[in-house]
This record gives C-alpha cells, sequence and structure tokens, in this order.
C-alpha cells in the first residue's frame, strides 16, 4: 500500500512540477522561441496536458533553443534506421506475450466441465 | 505550420476521415455491445459497466492495430498514404477511447474501496511472481501512458519545437504501447475467453501487425551507400535522372539526399522535410515547387525555402558532375541557402 500511494504522490509531483513549468512557458517562453506562436492564444490551452507529461523534454528544448546549442543539421536526421529494432522489439514480446497468456489460460484449448477433485470442507 | 498556430487544422479530407473513423468506432461499440454478445463472450450476465469497459477496451485495440498498420503499408504501397496524412487524429481518439475503458475499469472495480483509487488499482493485486494472475493492469496502464503523451504532442507545434527527428523518437513509444497493450489482453481479458472470437481477432490483428512492420522494414532497409571521393559523393550518370523528380543518395554520415533534374538543371536539397522528414525526393516539381508526400510542404529545389508566406527550410547541397558523373558534396549548406543549379549535358537529358 505504501509503494502503491508512493507512486501516486510521484505522480501528483510530476504534474505539480508541470504545471510550474507550463506557466511562465505559455505566456512568455513560447513567443520567444517560437514566431508562429506569436499572438496566437487560442491553441496554447492544448498544450498543457503535454507539459505537464514531458516537462523535462520542454526545459530541456526550451534552453537548447534560448541558448542556440543545437546543431541545425540534427532537425534533418531522419530516424528511420530505429524502425527495424522497434519492430523486431515489439515482435518479440507479441509472440512472447501471446505464447505465456495461451499457455496459462485454464479452459483453452476447450472447454470442460468442472469436476470436484475433494469432498467438500476438505 | 509556418502560419499562426490555430487548435486544429481541418480540410475537407479530414473531414471525411474523422467521419469515416468516428463513424467505424460507432459500428464497432454498437456490434459489440448490442449485436454479438454470443460470440464476444459476454452469454454470463455481466453489469453495464464491465460490458462498455470491455466494448471500449476492444475498441482502443482493434484502432491501435489499425493505426499500427497504416505505416508500413503506407511505406509498402503509396495507395494507403491517404490513410497515413491523418493518422494523428486517430491516434488522438485511440487516446480517448482508452481513457474511456481506464474510467469504466477504475469507477466501477476501485470505486467501493476506502482507499483512494488510483492507489487500489496498483495495490489490489501484486501476483508479480506468477504468470497466472499476474497484475496485467500495469501493462493497460503503461500502454494508455505512451498513448497519452503521444495525443498529447501531436499538435504541430511539438513537431516544430522538439525537431522532426526528437518527435519521431518520442513517437517510437506507440510501438512500446501496443506490445504493452497485447501482453495487457493475453493476461487479462483473453484468461476469461470461453468463446475464441475474440482471442482470434487479437491474435490475428497482433501477429499481422508484427509481420507487416518486419516486412515493411526487411524491403525498404538501404544496407550500402556509394562511392565517395574526398568530400564528393557519388549519386549517379545524367541519363539516371528524369524531369521533375529526383533521385535520392545515402550520404555515407547518414543523411539523404534528394537531387531533383528541372528544366534540365539538377538542384539538390536534404531529403527530410522540415515538418515530419518526410521524403521530399519522392515528390514531384510542379512550378519549380517539389511537394512532400506526406502532408504538402512545398520547397523551391533551388534554394530550400517554403514560398511565402511559409517559412520553413531545409539544407542545400553543392552538386558538381566530375567524368561523367553526378556528384554531391557532403557538408550540408544551411537551410534555405541558394545554390546555382548544376546543368546537365544536353544529350543526357530526358523527359
Amino acid at each position: 500500500m505504501d509503494f502503491a500511494q508512493a507512486i501516486v504522490m510521484f505522480i501528483q509531483l510530476w504534474g505539480v512540477i508541470g504545471a510550474v513549468v507550463a506557466l511562465p512557458f505559455l505566456v512568455f517562453g513560447i513567443d520567444r522561441i517560437d514566431e508562429d506562436a506569436r499572438d496566437a492564444y487560442v491553441f496554447r490551452p492544448l498544450l498543457i496536458p503535454g507539459i505537464l507529461m514531458i516537462w523535462p523534454l520542454v526545459l530541456w528544448r526550451w534552453w537548447q533553443i534560448e541558448s542556440e546549442s543545437s546543431a541545425w543539421m540534427s532537425r534533418y536526421r531522419v530516424v528511420r534506421k530505429a524502425h527495424g529494432i522497434a519492430a523486431m522489439l515489439m515482435a518479440t514480446v507479441v509472440v512472447v506475450a501471446i505464447i505465456f497468456g495461451l499457455s496459462v489460460r485454464q479452459t483453452w484449448p476447450a472447454d470442460f466441465a468442472p469436476q470436484q477433485i475433494s469432498e467438500a470442507g476438505q | 505550420m509556418s502560419v499562426k498556430y490555430i487548435p486544429v487544422q481541418w480540410n475537407p479530407n479530414k473531414w471525411l476521415y474523422d467521419a469515416i473513423m468516428l463513424g467505424g468506432m460507432a459500428v464497432f461499440l454498437w456490434v459489440f455491445l448490442y449485436v454479438s454478445p454470443e460470440s464476444l463472450s459476454h452469454e454470463r450476465p455481466v453489469n453495464p459497466q464491465i460490458h462498455n469497459a470491455r466494448a471500449f477496451g476492444a475498441c482502443a485495440f482493434v484502432m491501435l492495430t489499425i493505426i499500427l498498420a497504416i505505416g508500413p503499408l503506407a511505406r509498402l504501397d503509396d495507395r494507403f498514404l491517404p490513410l497515413l496524412y491523418n493518422r494523428r487524429h486517430f491516434g488522438v481518439m485511440t487516446a480517448f477511447v482508452g481513457v474511456t475503458h481506464a474510467g469504466y475499469i477504475l469507477n466501477w472495480y476501485f470505486a467501493f474501496s476506502s482507499s483512494d483509487k488510483y492507489v487500489g488499482l496498483l495495490y489490489a493485486n501484486s501476483s508479480f511472481g506468477q504468470i497466472a494472475g499476474f497484475p496485467f493492469e500495469v501493462f493497460g496502464i503503461f500502454a494508455l501512458t505512451c498513448l497519452l503523451i503521444l495525443a498529447c504532442t501531436s499538435h504541430d507545434f511539438w513537431l516544430k519545437f522538439l525537431t522532426a527527428p526528437v518527435w519521431k523518437r518520442l513517437h517510437y513509444l506507440i510501438y512500446a504501447a501496443y506490445a504493452s497493450a497485447v501482453v495487457h489482453v493475453c493476461l487479462g481479458i483473453l484468461q476469461d475467453q470461453q468463446n475464441h472470437v475474440f482471442t482470434v481477432i487479437v491474435l490475428v490483428g497482433a501477429v499481422s501487425v508484427s509481420a507487416l512492420h518486419l516486412y515493411a522494414w526487411y524491403a525498404t532497409r538501404e544496407n550500402s551507400v556509394g562511392a565517395a571521393s574526398g568530400s564528393w559523393f557519388d549519386v549517379g550518370q545524367p541519363q539516371d535522372f528524369r524531369e521533375g523528380f529526383a533521385k535520392i543518395a545515402l550520404l555515407p554520415s547518414g543523411d539523404r539526399v534528394a537531387v531533383f533534374l528541372m528544366e534540365g538543371q539538377l538542384s539538390a536539397i536534404s531529403n527530410a522535410c522540415a515538418h515530419q522528414n518526410g521524403p521530399l525526393g519522392e515528390g514531384k516539381i510542379i512550378d519549380c515547387l517539389v511537394t512532400c508526400p506526406w502532408h504538402g510542404f512545398q520547397y523551391d529545389v533551388r534554394n530550400g525555402q517554403s514560398p511565402a508566406p511559409f517559412t520553413e527550410q531545409v539544407p542545400t547541397y553543392r552538386l558538381r558532375i566530375e567524368n561523367g558523373t553526378v556528384q554531391v558534396h557532403t557538408d550540408a549548406n544551411a537551410p534555405g541557402t541558394p545554390v546555382d543549379p548544376t546543368p546537365l549535358p544536353v544529350s543526357e537529358i530526358t523527359a
């Protein structure tokens, strides 16, 4: 119970920090780093859930853009090679999940009537 | 997009796409809930809360399966590309369906405890040491978390802010989400199936998606690059180029260059669109502009710039013809840098 409560508290804390990041980012930070966001306000509330979830990434990119520390070519480096690894990992997990899932099914491969294997009360 | 952001960008195609998607969802839920309870193993009475939870869970799984199938299908066959264009709407709707499923579960199985229902969800089953009865809920929580991250970062702002490569890496979570959803289903509802219709649907869907991705990766992989001499890299012979189209070269650095032939002259730009890194080299030139086949972003191939009022730019590359071979310089110019086109010998131009 304590561990479960700790996880829930961690998630709540994560969200609170995200809200603290979201406020300055959406009020003035976004105008500084993206010209397309200037004078555009209606879409900003849509960004709040995303900031709550990935605020460390938001802070990292915000700092990168402000400090101009990102190599411009990295924006055009396609990540296609990772597709093969992702596909293989996904397929492996799927096959293992199916095998384990079906192997522990108690009524598979066919239904059968329940049998009483001991007397009541024993 | 390089105009002011708006909450959701609509056009007639997206209206149609979303209408078909929502219609399909409604039909699926209606069939699940009201038409075929026997074939879906609901012959035993369950209350509406559980029935709805199962319906939305099954719907989310099927939607996720379709989403995962669209990518490799579009990679293998251009006719599936229209399904790829608006896939983000599909993903966001899947996250909503998944949240609805989780909501029904939380508000039925964990709502009547004295403890917080979220704590109860994490605490109720802790049989981590066995496969049968394993707390399959954690896989569902993980899959839903991934889907929510993807849905919440689907706006075009995130693409530009994070850059396409970072955004793409983040959205690789879809694979983890699907694998986790399959485990969630296999260790969860499939353990309770008296009728095998849903089992077959899950197995066929999951295996098909896995096979499609492996085949698409195998069929489109690139193992080798051409010859390089110093900083210049061989792209091909002049007769290899076709007016209005590109030849794509994979540089030793891993970057891809699209070399276009336009009006008898060659121009080279990055093959990666500034929006989602779509393959510009698979687009066709119309009025000096190449259109990205994924989402329609356009660039002048002579300077890598989008036409006003748009501000997207891609890197350009220098070209030369050396000993009858077209070569590209491996160092990219900064995005939007104009480069004088390289004329092809007149005898080598093919229409």
